[in-house]
């Protein structure tokens, strides 16, 4: 498996505490940033595309990575969630507000033999 | 020339108090370009200086964007910057203008802005099927 692209991106959930809806809001900043044109262009299959989702915040036991999963539109997601993110305390209002970071990578198995430059 | 397209990436920049549409526009190319890693030119075996990459910015005064400048940006790669009548202006409430209190500034004649860029960024590699192998179309 080739690594085509590394997405990053951040999602929060301000004043609810939902380290799950933070983490699927990052996935959509991240995926949203860009297109992988090359499917459509090469005539590839998306298919066979693996994609491994890696999501911070500071509670990962409280992430739904099945939830988190079903928000990648196509391949085969695998969620991964570690200890990151930021969380927010506001002493002063008691509030907390949740930062959750996102790395999605996608991968795809080619051949370098397939293909060469046309020059 | 078979130039594929292999991915678009998509950022968004502003100039929050100087009306700057080129530094509102390099923001929006930074946006665009760091939100990912692309690893496609390894994927293939490729260099990353055989991809030729487009930009194009949307501002409300295309005229003010130092195209120079914006391309400097690009990290690698055979680039262009087109900058087309995009992106979004918002007059600033009068009470937030940083003219003089009797708006006589004449840096200032006109309204305060907010100004937003558009990126978006094309990338192609010149690329064809491997001459009798391949899944190319």
């Amino acid at each position: 498996m080739k690594r085509l692209i590394l997405e990053m991106g951040t999602g929060n959930d301000l004043y609810g505490e939902n380290y799950t809806k933070a983490a699927c809001r990052a996935v959509q900043d991240a995926i949203h940033h860009s297109s992988l044109v090359l499917f459509r262009s090469l005539g590839l299959s998306h298919e066979d595309m693996q994609v491994n989702v890696t999501i911070g915040v500071q509670k990962p036991e409280l992430v739904d990575t099945q939830k988190v999963a079903d928000e990648l539109p196509r391949g085969q997601a695998i969620v991964t969630v570690v200890k990151g993110g930021l969380n927010v305390q506001d002493t002063d209002n008691g509030t907390l507000s949740v930062i959750a970071t996102a790395a999605i990578e996608a991968c795809l198995d080619i051949n370098p033999d397939d293909w060469q430059l046309s020059r | 020339m078979v130039m594929k397209k292999v991915a678009m990436e998509l950022g968004m920049g502003t100039s929050l108090r100087r009306q700057d549409y080129t530094k509102a526009a390099i923001r929006a190319l930074q946006d665009a370009l760091w939100h990912n890693s692309l690893t496609m030119a390894d994927a293939f075996g490729f260099s990353r200086e055989d991809m030729i990459v487009e930009v194009e910015i949307g501002v409300q005064k295309p005229e003010k964007v130092d195209i120079k400048a914006v391309k400097a940006i690009l990290p690698y790669g055979k680039g262009s910057v087109q900058v087309v009548h995009g992106g979004l202006d918002i007059a600033k409430p009068a009470s937030n203008n940083s003219s003089t209190p009797d708006g006589t500034n004449p840096d200032r004649a006109d309204t305060d802005n907010t100004v937003i860029a558009n990126a978006a960024v094309n990338v192609f590699f010149d690329m064809q099927p491997a001459a009798g192998r391949g899944s190319g179309t």
